[in-house]
C-alpha cells in the first residue's frame, strides 16, 4: 500500500498506483489520475472510454475486453493507445479507479 | 504474510534435500563471496547496496543448506554465518528471491566461478512455495490461470467475439472473405498460443501474426480451451501448478493433433514450455515447440512471406528478451527479420547474451509491492534506448513489452514499442 | 620420519580423501535429467565453459574488475605452486638452486596479492556485508600456506609442516572446497548454456 499525492490530495494506491479503494472514484479523481498520467485534459474520447470501463466494472467486477471497449464507445483501436499512452490497464483501467488486472500488465 | 510453522519450514527443507543430480548440490557449495557478480546486476548497479549483491541470494540459501545439512552448519556455524529459517530470514527470501532478482541470469554468465545465480534463486522461490510464502499478487495470476485457463479469467465467449471481430478486420484488411482466424481446427501444421493480454488488450499483435500466417498460407489454429502460452507457476516456485498449466497445453497440442506447436511472443512463457515443460511432466515431446521468432525467420528465409523493408524509414532497435536469448539460445533470427524488414535497425550497447533485463522480468510486472525498484532499475534500458536515438523499440516479449511501454512513459523517451510480428506484417507485401 | 612430516602427511590423505568422496558424490548424483529437446552443441559448450567461456574479455568480474582479477589469478598460482613444492618436500626432492630465487619471488608477489584481498574484504562494504569467518579463515591460511612455504625455501622449519596439515584439515570444512566445485559448476553452465544453445557464442 501506498500513498499518491496529485495536486494536494492524497489516495491511498497499490504499488502500482491503482486505486485501493475503488469505491471512491469520481470524476474529480479520473482527472487526477489522467494528469499523474500526463493526459492534460481529458477529451470527450477520454471520458467514453472510461465511463464505459467503470461501468462495465460496477456491473461484472471486472475489466471489459478491448473489443468491447472499441465497439461500445466507437472509438477505434489505435486511437485507444494513441489517447492513453500507457495502454487500456495501466492507463483508461487505472484513470476508471479499478483494481490491477491479473497477467502481464 | 502467512504463518511460519514448523511443518512449513520442513516442507521448504525438503527441496534442500534429496538431489536428482549433482546441479544443486554444486551450486550451493560453490560461492567464494568474490562479490564481483555485483558489476553485472541491474539491482545493485541502480542502488549500489551491498544487499542487491548476486552473492547475497546465493549466500542466503547456502548459509540455510548449510545450517541445515552440513558438518559446518552442525557443528561450527558460527563459521559460515548459517542460517536457521526463522521469520526474519523468511521476509528477507521473500525480498531478496522475489522482490530483488528478475532471474535475467546476467550475473550467472559473469561469475567468476560459474555459479548458475537464477537457479538459485529459483530454488528459493520453489522453497518459498513449499513454506506457502508466495506473494499474493503474483500468485492470484496462477490462480487465474488454474481456475479460467488464462491468466486474466477472459471468458470463451469474450475470447470467441474478440477473435472473430479481428478475423472480420482481417478480412477487411486483406480484402478477402476467406481470411481466417480459425479456432479449434484439427490435424493442422501449427497450434498457435497467445498471451491472455493480447486478446484483452492489446490485439494488434494477434492480427498481426494472423496477417503473417495469411500471407505463408499456413495450416493453423488457435485453441479456445488452452491458448494462453503464459505459466507464472514457473515463476512463483510451484512446480505441482506449473505442471498443471504445462500439462494442458501439452494436451491440447495431442488433441488437436498439430504438428508444431507454436509459442508467442512471451519470453518466459516460451521458457516454461519449450525449456520446462518436457521436465515438469517428465517426457519427451513427441512434437517440436518453437518460437514464432523462429518460425517468422524462416518464412522469410524460405520466401514464403514476401517482405519490403523500404515502407518502415523510422530507426529501430531491439530489445532481448533474457528468457528467449541468454535462457533460450535465440539471438540471430529476431535479427535476421529486423534486417529484412526495417531499412534502420541499430543495436543497443550491450545486446544479446549481456543484454540488461527490462527490469520487468521474473514476474516483476505482477508484483505490485515492488513497482518502486521496478521502474528504478528500468532506468539503464532507458539509457540504452534513449542512446540508441531509435523511434521505435521492438521486442519478442509481451512482459517486456509492457515494463517498456512504462519505461517510455516514465522517463519520457518518446518511442513506440512493438512487438516483432507488428513490423513483420507492416512490411508485409501480399501478391 | 619426524612427527610433523607425519601429520601432514596424514592431513594431507584426509584431505585427499575428501575431495575424491566429494568428486565420487558429483558424479554419483551425475548431470540433470534434461527431457527437453537440445538445441544447441553440450559438449562444445562444456568445452567453452571451460576455456573461451572463463576468458577474461568474456567476463565482467574480470575485464571490470582487472587489478581484483589479476590479484585473484596469482593468488591461486601461487596457492598451486605451493602445493607443489608441499608434495616434492614431502617426496625429499631437492629443488636446484637456480629455480629457488624465482619461485621465492613469485609466491612473494601471490601472497602480496592474497593480503590485498584480503585488505578489500576487510574495507570494501559489499565485500564485508558478504563475508563470513570462513572467508577470513580461508584467506589467512592460504596466505600464512604461502608465505611459509617461502620460508621453507630457505629455512628448514617443523611450522611449514604443521601449518599445511592445517590447510589439509580445514579444507573440507570451509570454502575452500570450491577447489573441486569450481569445475563442477562450470561444467553444469556449459550444460546449461549447451543444450540451450547459448553457448559455444554465435557469432
Amino acid at each position: 500500500m501506498a500513498l499518491l499525492e496529485i495536486e494536494g490530495k492524497a489516495f491511498e494506491v497499490d504499488g502500482d498506483g491503482f486505486l485501493s479503494t475503488p469505491e471512491i472514484w469520481n470524476d474529480e479523481v479520473a482527472k487526477l489520475f489522467a494528469k499523474y498520467d500526463g493526459i492534460e485534459e481529458m477529451s470527450d474520447k477520454h471520458w467514453v472510454i472510461v465511463k464505459y470501463i467503470r461501468k462495465n466494472f460496477e456491473e461484472k467486477g471486472n475489466a471489459p475486453m478491448i473489443r468491447s471497449i472499441c465497439q461500445e464507445t466507437g472509438v477505434k483501436l489505435r486511437e485507444i493507445y494513441e489517447l492513453f499512452p500507457l495502454g487500456p490497464a495501466r492507463g483508461a483501467c487505472r484513470v476508471a479507479g479499478l483494481p490491477k488486472p491479473d497477467g502481464c500488465v | 504474510m502467512a504463518e511460519l510453522t514448523e511443518k512449513n519450514i520442513n516442507k521448504g527443507l525438503t527441496i534442500l534435500e534429496n538431489f536428482k543430480d549433482s546441479k544443486l548440490l554444486t551450486n550451493l557449495n560453490s560461492c567464494v563471496h568474490c562479490g564481483l557478480c555485483a558489476e553485472s546486476c541491474v539491482y545493485y548497479l541502480t542502488f549500489k547496496e551491498p544487499y542487491f549483491v548476486p552473492a547475497k541470494k546465493v549466500d542466503l540459501i547456502s548459509s540455510i543448506y548449510k545450517r541445515y545439512f552440513t558438518f559446518i552448519g552442525k557443528y561450527v556455524p558460527f563459521l559460515a554465518n548459517t542460517k536457521e529459517i526463522n521469520d526474519e530470514t523468511a521476509k528477507e527470501m521473500v525480498d531478496l528471491f522475489f522482490g530483488a532478482c528478475t532471474m535475467c541470469g546476467r550475473c550467472n554468465l559473469h561469475c567468476s566461478i560459474g555459479i548458475d545465480i537464477a537457479y538459485l534463486v529459483r530454488t528459493g522461490r520453489m522453497m518459498l512455495a513449499q513454506m506457502n510464502l508466495i506473494p499474493a499478487s503474483i500468485q492470484s495470476t496462477v490462480d487465474s490461470s488454474i481456475k479460467t485457463g488464462n491468466n486474466m479469467g477472459i471468458t470463451t465467449e469474450e475470447f470467441v467475439d474478440t477473435i472473430k471481430w479481428l478475423e472480420d478486420e482481417l478480412q477487411d484488411e486483406m480484402n478477402d472473405k476467406h481470411a481466417r482466424i480459425p479456432l479449434n481446427d484439427s490435424n493442422v501444421n501449427i497450434l498457435y498460443t497467445l498471451n491472455p493480454r493480447e486478446p484483452k488488450f492489446f490485439p494488434l499483435s494477434i492480427s498481426a501474426m494472423a496477417k503473417i500466417f495469411y500471407a505463408a498460407k499456413e495450416s493453423w489454429t488457435i485453441s479456445t480451451k488452452m491458448y494462453d502460452v503464459t505459466n507464472y507457476g514457473f515463476f512463483t516456485g510451484n512446480v505441482d501448478e506449473a505442471t498443471v498449466i504445462s500439462k494442458r497445453l501439452y494436451e491440447e497440442v495431442i488433441n488437436l493433433d498439430a504438428k508444431e506447436l507454436i509459442l508467442a511472443e512471451c519470453g518466459h512463457g516460451s521458457r516454461a514450455f519449450r525449456w520446462e515443460a518436457p521436465n515438469y511432466l517428465k517426457k519427451e515431446f513427441d512434437f517440436d515447440s518453437n518460437t514464432s521468432v523462429e518460425l517468422i525467420a524462416e518464412y522469410i528465409k524460405t520466401g514464403r512471406i514476401k517482405v519490403d523493408k523500404t515502407k518502415l524509414k523510422l530507426r529501430v532497435t531491439l530489445h532481448d528478451p533474457c528468457n528467449l536469448v541468454r535462457n533460450g539460445g535465440i539471438l540471430k533470427e529476431q535479427r535476421y527479420i529486423l534486417d529484412q524488414v526495417v531499412s534502420e535497425f541499430v543495436e543497443m550497447t550491450p545486446h544479446g547474451i549481456d543484454n540488461y533485463c527490462c527490469g520487468g522480468g521474473g514476474g516483476q510486472l505482477a508484483m505490485s509491492e515492488y513497482n518502486e525498484r521496478r521502474m528504478k532499475i528500468g532506468e539503464r534500458k532507458a539509457e540504452q534506448i534513449r542512446n540508441t536515438n531509435a523511434k521505435i523499440v521492438v521486442t519478442p516479449c509481451h512482459n517486456c513489452v509492457d515494463q517498456l511501454m512504462q519505461l517510455n512513459s516514465f522517463y519520457k523517451l518518446n518511442v513506440q514499442i512493438k512487438t516483432l510480428a507488428e513490423i513483420v506484417a507492416d512490411a508485409i507485401i501480399i501478391d | 620420519m619426524s612427527w610433523f612430516i607425519l601429520i601432514s602427511k596424514i592431513s594431507f590423505a584426509l584431505c585427499f580423501a575428501f575431495c575424491i568422496y566429494t568428486l565420487f558424490r558429483i558424479i554419483s548424483l551425475g548431470k540433470p535429467k534434461d527431457y527437453a529437446k537440445t538445441k544447441g552443441d553440450i559438449n562444445s559448450s562444456i568445452k567453452y565453459s571451460y576455456t573461451g567461456g572463463m576468458s577474461p574479455v568474456k567476463k565482467e568480474s574480470a575485464y571490470l574488475h582487472l587489478p581484483t582479477y589479476i590479484a585473484g589469478i596469482l593468488y591461486h598460482l601461487g596457492t598451486f605452486l605451493s602445493l607443489i613444492l608441499f608434495f616434492l618436500n614431502v617426496l625429499g626432492i631437492n629443488l636446484t638452486n637456480y629455480l629457488i630465487i624465482p619461485i621465492a619471488v613469485f609466491l612473494i608477489i601471490s601472497g602480496i596479492c592474497g593480503v590485498s584481498i584480503l585488505i578489500k574484504r576487510i574495507f570494501k562494504s559489499e565485500l564485508n556485508s558478504l563475508s563470513n569467518v570462513d572467508d577470513y579463515i580461508s584467506n589467512v591460511i592460504v596466505n600464512v600456506f604461502q608465505f611459509v612455504t617461502i620460508y621453507y625455501l630457505f629455512y628448514l622449519t617443523p611450522t611449514y609442516f604443521v601449518i599445511s596439515a592445517v590447510l589439509f584439515l580445514y579444507l573440507p570444512i570451509g570454502k575452500l572446497k570450491h577447489a573441486i566445485y569450481f569445475f563442477a559448476a562450470r561444467f553444469h553452465l556449459g550444460f546449461f548454456y549447451g543444450k540451450r544453445g547459448v553457448w559455444p557464442p554465435q557469432n
